[in-house]
């Protein structure tokens, strides 16, 4: 059943595709339950929410700045260009106040990390979602 | 004290990669190399003169964090600066302990949250300006031993963040030279951050225990010295009334932040008072208005500050003119103080304007103009460019 679901949605990213080419997908361990709205992720990812509310450690993962996954997640949901955020993080960083997300180097290795450790959560493009990773939100 | 600590974290953080399977250690850095001069061979402003140097205010700082697990981490900040010769120093080395995911206290050499960008001073990179603005963030020391705490939390929609410091300092200050010997004892202080998405507004008040002593007065007469040695033999509570020796000194700071679209907006207002001495009761502010175009932001700042110092108590009234002392011939008591009171007086006025360009994505090229004016004195011009970079 829930094979089905996910072979659904990904039928329908399939379209969606077509109309919006960059579309990603924030995802989560499918046992993850939490319900996140775009604040909420942003947050996360910023480092000033530090658990889903289920009560679970919440660890974002990020992509290389190279990856065009990176640039629209920082743009839709971070609302801050790469320097903006560099900037952001160094102030937290070089003042013992916050530690940006680990950095993996695509997708797969993004799936491979989230679909082992429920407390994970990261972005990949939306084409690439499997049955591995639950998407809570789509941008 | 301060050594051993220092030593005792490195030691933590080197022993970290061998003993503790799990610690995870990090090394960050930054670096700025900037070059600039001023328009005026007798005055120099910000380490500058009318040859172009590169030494004022360029740096480099390596961190090393270590993440011990459990909430335990230790963290040291190594800086050389250009202004002292490239020698490699300790700006920072503490504990941190996370009490819970929203409070953290951090205990070492810490930074003095006197300004909204105290705590990233030396980090160019992580400021649009080439330089916080100088006439509001004039005092020199910008570190102290002790303890901080800090608490995120949130308050419907806006995050709010609350810290509060406790320690000490000791050190030197820029008062009567650029190195009088101070002490702060019982550094306290209370800082609160508000954010809400693009703005944000902070308010900070401390004060310690303030000895300042004037032994490296570099002026030839020793005016200052002589003078409240002078009036302090004859009226010994005046001149405890100006000299700095265990005084409460205060700061305040309010300060705001507007981020909106491509505009920025940022303004802060403080002052520092030492009560029962003769330091000036010091006021300042600065608004700063930027606008981003793509990576390059142009901005400008106007900032003022005043040095003002009727006395804490004004004891005009109550010195006599003249006075005769046998042996000795006649001296000048309400003079005397009044020219001690006065010598502490300064106004400043500073229009900057400048531009950032973000040529890559780790490194900014800055571009900017300052012109100050200290009292009646001619303004001087500093024109610097230079390169911040984190990694």
């Amino acid at each position: 059943m829930k094979f089905l679901k996910t072979k659904l949605c990904i039928t329908i990213l399939g379209l969606t595709s077509v109309f919006a080419q960059a579309e990603i997908a924030v995802v989560v361990h499918p046992s993850n339950a939490s319900a996140l709205d775009s604040s909420a992720i942003s947050r996360i990812f910023l480092g000033k929410l530090k658990s889903f509310d289920g009560g679970g450690q919440a660890v974002p993962i990020n992509q290389e700045s190279s990856m065009a996954a990176t640039d629209e997640f920082n743009s839709k949901v971070l609302n801050k260009s790469g320097s903006q955020l560099k900037s952001y993080w160094s102030k937290l960083v070089f003042t013992g106040k916050g530690t940006p997300p680990k950095v993996v180097a695509n997708d797969a290795e993004v799936i491979s990390l989230i679909s082992a450790n429920p407390n994970l959560i990261g972005y990949i493009d939306a084409t690439a979602v499997t049955g591995t990773v639950k998407v809570i939100a789509k941008f | 004290m301060k050594n051993t600590l220092a030593a005792a974290i490195v030691l933590a953080l080197s022993a970290t990669s061998s003993l503790a399977q799990a610690a995870d250690t990090r090394i960050n850095g930054f670096a700025s190399v900037v070059a600039g001069l001023t328009n005026d061979e007798d005055t120099s402003m910000f380490g500058y003169n009318d040859n172009i140097s590169f030494k004022p205010e360029s740096l480099f700082a390596l961190q090393i964090a270590s993440d011990l697990g459990d909430g335990l981490s230790a963290t040291a900040q190594i800086m050389s600066r250009g202004s002292n010769d490239y020698a490699a120093e300790f700006e920072w080395a503490y504990l941190s302990y996370e009490i819970s995911d929203s409070t953290q206290i951090n205990a070492g050499k810490l930074r003095i949250p006197f300004y909204r960008y105290s705590d990233f001073l030396d980090v160019g990179y992580a400021y649009t300006w080439a330089r916080p603005p100088q006439a509001v963030y004039s005092l020199v020391f910008s570190t102290f031993d002790g303890l901080s705490i800090v608490n995120n939390h949130t308050l419907g929609n806006w995050d709010s963040s609350i810290q509060v410091i406790y320690g000490s300092y000791d050190g030197s200050v820029d008062l009567v030279s650029d190195e009088d010997p101070a002490t702060l004892n019982n550094i306290m202080g209370i800082n609160w951050t508000l954010t809400y998405d693009w703005f944000t507004a902070r308010a900070i008040y401390a004060q310690a225990e303030t000895s300042i002593s004037f032994e490296n007065n570099e002026d030839p007469d020793r005016l200052l010295n002589n003078g409240i040695a002078l009036v302090g033999n004859i009226y010994p509570q005046v001149a405890s009334d100006l000299n700095v020796d265990d005084d409460i000194g205060s700061f305040i700071g309010l300060g705001f932040a507007v981020d909106y679209n491509n505009l920025l907006i940022e303004a802060e207002f403080t002052t520092v008072d030492v009560e029962n001495s003769i330091v000036a009761k010091q006021e300042q502010y600065y608004v700063s208005v930027g606008y981003r175009i793509y990576d390059f932001t142009i901005y400008a700042i106007t900032e003022h500050g005043e040095d003002t110092n009727e006395g804490d108590y004004d004891y005009s009234s109550v010195l006599p003119v003249s006075l005769d002392i046998t042996g000795y011939g006649t001296v000048y008591p309400q003079g005397t103080y009044q020219a001690l009171i006065a010598s502490q007086e300064e106004t400043i006025d500073t229009a900057t304007i400048g531009a950032r360009y973000n040529f890559h994505p780790s490194a900014a090229l800055k571009l900017d103009i300052t012109s100050t004016k200290i009292n009646d004195a001619d303004a001087i011009n500093v024109l610097s460019v230079g390169v911040d970079l984190v990694f």
